[in-house]
């Protein structure tokens, strides 16, 4: 809303200037936009909220500009001069939808001389931004502007049957509006129509019809000056996509008691500006006419809920100021500052949306001053906590962190078919029903979607390099619900190792990936890996991740087929595993933790080359020589591993390193050589394995 | 310049006292004198470095044959009794001699040989070190941690929610009925369900939704935060993102009020950006909460002035303040949802958008950058 600083002076004496006025104006709720001078003064743009459609005028800005500054607002008193002959006797007006329309007046001037208007009133109308058209329509707005009640003119001789009804809409009824576009309207819509009823000449509170349209040819006009139910505005304006200056106004809730005062003022205006004869009296038909609303405010209320009080004088001024006309009503009623303090407010039919004594309580607030009440910091009254796996997910982000990799974070939105990729299969997507775009249609149901385009964006970047991390959720569904899954998702692409000064570079692998995800299962205890996985990932270099019996994710190589998709020219890595299970496995783990003696005595190594046949898995070897249940084993490690030279095909050749160590006794090289033996006959009766030269 | 002045002179070390002819304390210093000589001249003459460090040491201090054993054997040993304290006494003192003039010799040594490096051994630092890969927490989530501690710190728990709600959770319950104009500005995606679905279900667009989970969950008093990611269906710009994230605050209790409420806020502004900052309330409106307030910091960046440097400050474009989040106390009619007694309870809410405040604090222009994960960008904030 554009306010027009030299307007405002019509209803009120302010001094202040525009900025001053403009910050006060902030400081009390109406939220400003800014001040610019313009050739017809400084105008300052109001960004009036939903619930103040007073303040969508100069009257109602005036009125908080009086609460402000205590001034006292000039209010406005139209007089017309009427002819003898009666307005009852000219027009008819029916109402037979009162729940979607609660007043209808109309009056008719006759003979008026449609001219453009004088320059005065285009200056305030440019100034507004509101384009001049004729005297007549512009009064309309002039008035609408200045008082916030809309407005509209009929040419009163296409008015047929000089009969208005307004009902709801009947179904596929159709209206050409205004701006020339014929429009659909539902059962729920307000029309205006004329004569039995049959056709529409205007949308209720949100737009006029094209066939009563005031030309320059009109003599007699009806102007109509009516109240519309807010929601039914709304819904109106949002099923039509049509938002007026109008359906903004009646949307937000007008003033029903306003309708026939600016119907007056608009009367005055074209008589003024267009000649012509005003028929006497109103036709007005009221049946949402609203009994009078009492609210009461106490002093004991406004300290509970504001902190600190406020004078009695000051309670008083700005709820008289804003017209709610309080009394005190308790019995301490002399008493200034009494604790007892009551007073009992009218509700002003500008202000439907004040209600209760919060409301009120909120307006002597805002009028007296939000800086009054003093900020203090409340004492705690009990311990805070945090996220229940705040500290797990912390040393899990640490660890990550640790080992190179760089948190992300992405949208969920991604496309159906990127989506299909790494879906499960038998998994319902959260797709959206009003996507933005066909590229972001449906919630991922795989956190490697948006992982993967993470790759995709820094490949295209010339980042060749990224070691990537996110902390997230999937989504899908299950029947009519929804399920939210948090999961912690892994991608890297490039080198395990850039090329520096002192080393040589050596690309990611799938140990890398594992060793990793290895480093953070530590902290669960220990991941299990189990061959398989997602037909996603590539066929000889993936896994499934266990944790205990469960498994919770997939890792490996992103297989080439879904790269292609990406267009992806060198190898990505990806893993994701489901945070719960996991934040909740790493602190079962940490809560026991306890400390193990340090051995006293030294511990041995033996290492065992091995001949295998291929598919025999290192899981294999240890399996077996722990089955030997020798306590005195420390660790088997795989050190040393290759194929090819005086290695036979078929066979590979594995260097196991067993470490011994007792807690009792320094181990001689008898009970050394007794478990090495124990250890080679086990795996060549289990495994066949053959014993290499060392 | 014994030796050197009577080169056939044999060394007197070698010989005993009684050798010598020596027989009176006098001559034993004289004699020892002539060593001590004969040690300053020979370290004088010598470079310091650690060649020549080993060489003295070995031929003066040497255990097997070094000058000291030699008068220690040859000198003291067989000395008669009277002679016995005084030859003691001087190899003491010679001793001592040799040994402080060694250790100075050596330092000198180990200095020289670190100033006469050559070039080619020095390392050079401009050269980088072995970098071994770091990796970084998101800057959002860094913003949200810091957020979260600060609020914890004044006891405020941290809880989390859905992102995909219902309209229940996400408008009725916090006073938006269908149809009301607020709902206008909160563009809403909806998830697309099987026919015959009772409950329509959406993106949260703000995550107030979990002040009413929490009330149901909870009698008071309350206080919580929720961090988490929020939806709107708006064009992707610079400045508008259709995923954000939001920080939500609630307090409720017997006694909380609008001075509490700006307390709260205060302190937690003063932690973020600095005891320096002044914050303004403004009147404002939401649905959900009354009285409704905008917040808003003196701009930080130009300390409040509007401009730095003789230029508009391009943070608050001269405004001086920069407004920060919406708040405000808890609207009577939430607590009607939650089973609360609006008689009874107060309390207050706050919404602070992340990704707003990051861009405000860092100096970011374009909001997608959170999002496209570029690691140039990561890189920026360890
Ligand atoms: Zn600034």
């Amino acid at each position: 809303m554009k306010v027009v600083y030299n307007w405002l002076k019509d209803f009120v004496d302010v001094t202040a200037s525009p900025d001053e006025l403009a910050s006060r104006l902030a400081l009390s709720g109406t939220n400003i936009g800014g001040v610019e001078n313009g050739p017809h003064g400084a105008v300052i743009e109001a960004e009036v909220s939903s619930n103040r459609p007073d303040c969508l005028s100069h009257y109602g800005i005036a009125r908080e500009v009086g609460a402000i500054y205590k001034l006292p607002l000039k209010h406005v008193s139209p007089k017309p001069a009427e002819s003898t002959a009666k307005a009852s006797d000219a027009v008819k007006v029916e109402i037979q939808s009162p729940d979607l329309c609660g007043r209808f007046t109309a009056r008719v001037i006759r003979g008026v001389k449609i001219q453009p208007s004088p320059k005065w009133l285009k200056d305030k109308l440019e100034a507004s931004g509101v384009a001049s058209i004729s005297n007549v329509v512009d009064v309309s707005n002039y008035v609408m502007l200045e008082l916030g009640h809309p407005l509209h003119t009929y040419d009163y001789d296409n008015v047929r049957d000089h009969k208005i009804v307004v009902r709801r809409a009947k179904q596929n009824e159709k209206i050409r509006t205004l701006d020339g576009i014929e429009r659909q309207v539902d059962s729920n819509i307000c029309m205006i129509t004329d004569g039995d009823g049959s056709s529409a000449v205007g949308i209720g509170g949100i737009m006029g019809g094209a066939e009563t349209e005031i030309s320059f040819s009109t003599k007699n006009v009806l102007i109509e000056c009516a109240w519309f139910e807010p929601v039914a505005v709304r819904r109106a304006a949002r099923f039509l996509k049509l938002h007026t200056e109008a359906s903004t106004r009646f949307g937000r809730g007008a003033d029903p008691e306003m309708a026939e005062l600016a119907s007056h003022r608009a009367a005055e205006l074209i008589l003024q500006l267009a000649g012509g004869e005003l028929l006497s009296g109103v036709v007005d038909v009221y049946p949402g006419k609203r009994g009078p609303k009492k609210i009461r405010v106490t002093r004991a209320e406004i300290l509970r809920v504001m902190g600190a009080d406020v004078p009695d004088k000051e309670v008083e001024a700005s709820l008289s100021a804003l017209g709610f006309a309080p009394i005190r009503i308790d019995q301490n009623r002399g008493a200034e500052g009494s604790l007892l303090a009551a007073w009992e407010c009218a509700q002003p039919s500008w202000r439907a949306e004040v209600e209760r004594e919060i409301d009120l309580i909120e307006e002597i607030a805002r009028i007296y001053g939000l800086d009054k009440f003093p900020p203090r910091l409340p004492a705690a009254r009990q311990g805070a906590a945090r996220l229940p796996h705040y500290e797990a997910e912390t040393r899990l982000r640490d660890r990550l962190i640790g080992l190179g990799y760089r948190e992300i974070l992405t949208i969920p939105h991604v496309a159906e078919d990127r989506d299909a990729l790494f879906r499960p299969e038998g998994v319902a997507p959260a797709r959206l029903s009003n996507p933005l775009s066909e590229e972001a249609n449906v919630l991922r149901s795989n956190g490697l979607v948006t992982m993967a385009a993470a790759l995709e964006w820094n490949l295209n970047h010339g980042q060749r390099n990224a070691r990537l991390f996110e902390i997230g959720r999937h989504y899908h569904l299950k029947g009519n619900t929804s399920v939210e899954t948090r999961v912690l998702t892994i991608g890297t692409t490039g080198e395990a190792r850039e090329k520096g000064l002192y080393d040589a570079a050596r690309e990611f692998s799938f140990a890398d990936l594992k060793g990793d995800l290895d480093s953070i299962g530590a902290l669960a205890g220990a991941l299990e890996w189990r061959d398989g996985g997602p037909d996603w990932l590539h066929a000889t270099k993936r896994g499934q991740v266990l944790l205990g019996p469960n498994a919770i994710g997939a890792a490996g190589q992103l297989a080439r087929r879904v790269a292609d998709k990406f267009k992806f020219r060198q190898d990505v890595f990806l893993a994701e595993l489901e945070l719960d299970p996991l934040c909740s496995a790493i602190r079962i783990v940490k809560d026991a933790r306890h400390y193990e003696p340090l051995p006293r005595f030294p511990a041995v190594e033996r290492d065992f080359s091995l001949l295998l046949a291929d598919g025999t898995h290192f899981s294999g070897v240890t399996k077996i020589v722990r089955a030997l249940g020798i306590a005195e084993i420390t660790s088997i490690e795989a050190t040393d591993f290759f194929r090819g030279k005086n290695v036979p095909a078929g066979k590979y050749s594995l260097l196991v390193r067993i470490t011994f160590q007792s807690r009792e006794a320094t181990l001689t090289d008898a009970q050394i050589s007794d478990y090495s033996g124990k250890i080679i006959a086990a795996l060549e009766r289990n495994l066949g394995a053959q014993l290499r030269a060392q | 310049m014994y030796l050197a002045t009577m080169p056939n002179v044999e060394n007197p070390t070698e010989k005993s006292l009684a050798a010598l002819a020596i027989n009176d304390p006098p001559a034993i210093e004289e004699l020892f004198a002539n060593e001590k000589a004969r040690f300053d001249k020979q370290l004088a003459a010598k470079n310091p470095d650690e060649v020549n460090f080993n060489l003295m040491k070995n031929a003066w201090l040497g255990r097997k044959a070094g000058v000291l054993t030699l008068i220690t054997e040859n000198w003291l040993k067989p000395a008669p009794p009277s002679l016995k304290p005084a030859v003691g006494q001087s190899l003491n003192q010679l001793k001592r001699h040799i040994e402080e003039s060694l250790e100075a010799f050596r330092v000198a040594a180990e200095k020289a040989s670190q100033e006469g490096a050559t070039s080619r051994d020095r390392v050079d630092l401009s050269l980088p070190g072995v970098l071994r890969p770091v990796g970084s927490h998101h800057l959002i989530r860094q913003v949200f941690q810091e957020i979260e501690d600060i609020f914890f710190s004044i006891g405020f728990s941290v809880v989390e929610g859905p992102e995909i709600e219902t309209p229940y959770y996400n408008f009725e319950a916090l006073n938006i009925p269908e149809f009301h104009p607020v709902r206008d500005d909160m563009d809403t995606f909806y998830i697309d369900l099987p026919k015959g679905a009772s409950t329509p279900l959406l993106l949260r667009t703000h995550t107030s939704p979990m002040q009413i989970r929490t009330m149901e969950k909870q009698k008071p008093p309350v206080r919580v935060i929720v961090p988490g990611k929020v939806y709107r269906r708006d064009n992707p710009d610079a400045t508008h993102s259709f995923a954000f994230h939001q920080i939500e605050g609630l307090a409720v209790d017997t006694d909380i009020t609008f001075c509490d409420f700006t307390g709260t806020i205060e302190y937690f502004v003063k932690q973020f950006f600095g005891p320096s900052v002044k914050t303004r309330f403004r009147p404002s409106y939401f649905p959900f909460t009354e009285p409704s307030v905008e917040f808003d910091v003196s701009c930080p960046f130009c300390g409040g002035t509007g401009s730095s440097n003789g230029a508009t400050c391009s943070k608050c474009k001269g405004a001086a303040w920069i407004e920060l989040f919406g708040a405000g106390m808890v609207d009577p009619a939430v607590y009607g949802f939650v089973n609360y007694d609006a008689r009874k309870v107060s309390g207050f809410a706050f919404g602070i958008g992340i990704d707003r405040l990051a861009m405000l604090k860092y100096g970011i222009d374009d909001i997608q950058v959170f999002f496209q994960n570029d690691v140039r960008f990561l890189r920026q904030f360890p």
